[in-house]
């Protein structure tokens, strides 16, 4: 029984991080409907920054994060202006085949520079942290502080604020949002440049728990797509619900199945998420269809 | 124009991108089967064996993926399975119980197509980028599944073929004779894709990517016809893929089955031009040989740079000429602005 405890809550530590991960793909995907296949090499450019900073500085990744974050901001905003804008008013395929092409651009760049050589930082705490009967790594304890701390703020932001207020309009009616005077150019750029930044948060909270390298991101982005499908597209909580069920999945099937199969798992429930259930968990009716075009 | 019909029907600007059909034969097309007869025939220095090889076999692989792409309209990044099963049917039924690959690969089209058939049947409601996601999960089930069943597909240490040369074991010492397979391939699928885009099942798929619903009210099953490209565009991946066995002579799921061989597909199409014959074939023989060159001359001193070059001309090509270089042609030509 405790290592069943055991390993739902890793599952729920682990997945947290993934749906943070995934929160940057959630405004991205879920909210601009925008197919960003880049997302996981922007997630390996901000654990090469988390890593650099670390490196060359001596502060810790979680420090980091005050450059790598306003960095990727800068960053998204222009890829934004330069992949993503001039593809916006054709097919959403062009965008696809845009980004894609942006993500193989940016892995070979990175194996050029970076060579493909395993990166990572040494690990902050040096004791694990123990909650009753279970043992946990506190790199992962604090990534899932940050990422309630980050769900509840993104939950505020796109309901509350004129911000987030804007964003819904622009994406549930371009044309009616700028005719009420919504900037919605801009509105789209703020969007790609946050979820860039909300990315660089993640890498530096990854950095102290996995390698860095050029193909890294691809491990990471269709669990992202997952999640954000899974959570309901453009649901924050949402997120934060398919990226626990994932770890969670993987983390039980890693032990009792075996942990080759521990992906294989969550695909799977993706597909069936898929068939019956296309709006997500979390998500509303229709909501698998606002925005497409096909 | 011939397309009349789809093109009332294509009246929404979204649609544009896929371009209506052309006329029968192009001068263009003849062109090009004469250089792909006289470089098969004449005969290629050694190393250039291998690019035209390469260049054909991903030619008819990415007309394979436009039937179901381009023409139907079903956005697939999970190809990589059909190529998969269809490999690891024949190369299995040859290692392991010494049928001949002639039979075999006949055996991974019909796999492959009713592998095809179930996919399009599972992801029959989704459009879009949830249909893109759903394959190319369905495609990571399949290469995680051949990764771990090692009994069958040899796992992650793949599995070889004996490299006896001789007819019946589909094995040749010299590079010239899948030169003329692989050509053999590409007329073939470059055949069925001209077929199709004149019979009547054609203008069904065409109305069917078109706008579902005006088709579905004009007495034509979406469902069906959605399926049914699938399946034969699945069938046809199959081929090239046991063909791809047959070359290599060597499988490993990590390769065989992996995303970016499904992407390969979809961007050799998109480049070319997504829903017509030629694109596909033109893409794969700009992008085929200028990647394999690039690799031999650049590869030792940069790895990357091919894929760098490769992949900031994609970005470029798909932003600014959407229809891919066979929409760039058709525009210079000022096809276009005929009614």
């Amino acid at each position: 029984m405790s290592t069943f405890g055991q390993l739902v809550l890793s599952g729920i530590f682990i997945g947290s991080i993934y749906a943070l991960m995934s929160m940057g793909l959630t405004l991205i995907f879920g909210v601009l409907r925008i197919v960003n296949f880049a997302h996981g090499e922007f997630l390996m450019l901000g654990m090469y920054g988390a890593w650099a900073i670390t490196r060359l500085f001596g502060l810790n990744p979680y420090v980091a994060a005050i450059a790598v974050v306003p960095a990727m901001f800068l960053f998204g905003a222009i890829v934004h202006q330069l992949v993503v804008r001039p593809g916006l008013d054709k097919p959403h395929l062009v965008v696809v085949f845009a980004t894609m092409g942006l993500s193989i651009f940016m892995q070979n760049v990175a194996l050029m520079i970076m060579t493909a050589d395993l990166w990572d930082v040494a690990p902050i705490f040096s004791r694990s942290v123990t909650i009753g009967p279970f043992y946990f790594k506190a790199e992962l304890l604090l990534g899932f502080v940050v990422t309630i701390v980050c769900t509840f703020f993104l939950r505020w932001l796109i309901r509350t604020t004129y911000l987030g207020k804007a964003i819904r309009a622009t994406v549930q009616d371009g044309e009616a949002a700028m005719l009420m005077g919504i900037p919605v150019p801009r509105i789209f750029l703020i969007t790609f440049a946050g979820g860039s930044a909300l990315v660089g948060l993640a890498a530096c909270i990854m950095m102290p728990l996995f390698s860095v390298f050029p193909t890294v991101g691809l491990n990471f982005v269709l669990i992202a797509f997952v999640i954000v499908v899974l959570g309901g597209m453009g649901s924050i909580e949402g997120a934060l619900l398919g990226g626990i069920c994932i770890g969670v999945v993987q983390s039980l099937s890693s032990y009792y199945v075996a942990p080759a199969y521990g992906q294989m798992f969550y695909f799977i429930l993706f597909l069936l998420v898929m068939i019956f259930r296309p709006n997500g968990l979390l998500g509303q009716k229709g909501a698998a269809t606002i925005g497409i075009n096909d | 124009m011939s397309g009349g019909v789809t093109h009332q029907l294509s009246g929404r600007r979204a649609l544009q991108f896929f371009p209506r059909r052309g006329t029968p034969f192009s001068v263009l097309e003849f062109l090009l089967l004469i250089v792909c007869i006289s470089l098969a025939g004449v005969g290629l220095p050694q190393n250039l064996q291998d690019v035209a090889v390469l260049t054909f076999l991903w030619a008819g692989l990415a007309l394979a993926w436009n039937i179901a792409g381009g023409y139907a309209g079903l956005i697939s990044f999970g190809h990589a399975a059909f190529f998969g099963i269809g490999a690891y049917t024949s190369t299995i039924l040859f290692v392991r119980a010494g049928i001949t690959p002639w039979i075999g690969i006949w055996c991974g089209a019909v796999l492959t197509g009713a592998f095809g058939a179930l996919l399009a049947l599972i992801c029959a409601r989704l459009r879009g980028p949830f249909l893109i996601l759903s394959t190319l999960a369905a495609a990571e089930v399949v290469r995680i599944g051949a990764l771990n069943w090692a009994s069958l597909t040899g796992g992650p240490e793949g599995l070889s073929i004996p490299p006896v040369p001789g007819v019946a074991n589909m094995v040749f010492a010299s590079k010239a004779t899948y030169v003329v397979i692989m050509l053999l391939f590409l007329l073939g699928v470059y055949a069925i894709t001209k077929f199709l885009e004149g019979s009547r099942y054609g203008y069904y798929l065409f109305s069917v990517r078109d706008d579902a619903d005006a088709a579905s009210a004009a007495g034509v099953n979406p469902l069906a016809v959605r399926t049914a490209a699938m399946a034969l565009s699945a069938g046809l991946t199959g081929i090239g893929g046991s063909l791809f066995a047959q070359y290599f002579l060597y499988l490993d799921p990590t390769f065989v089955i992996s995303p970016e061989i499904s992407f390969q597909f979809a961007l050799l199409a998109a480049v070319g031009g997504l829903g017509t014959a030629i694109g596909p074939v033109l893409g794969s023989f700009l992008i085929t040989p200028m990647s394999e060159l690039l690799r031999s001359y650049l590869g030792s001193q940069a790895a990357g740079l091919h894929l760098v070059i490769y992949s900031a001309l994609l970005i470029v090509v798909m932003l600014y000429f959407p229809g891919g270089i066979a929409g760039a042609l058709a525009r210079l030509a000022g096809r276009r602005n005929k009614p």
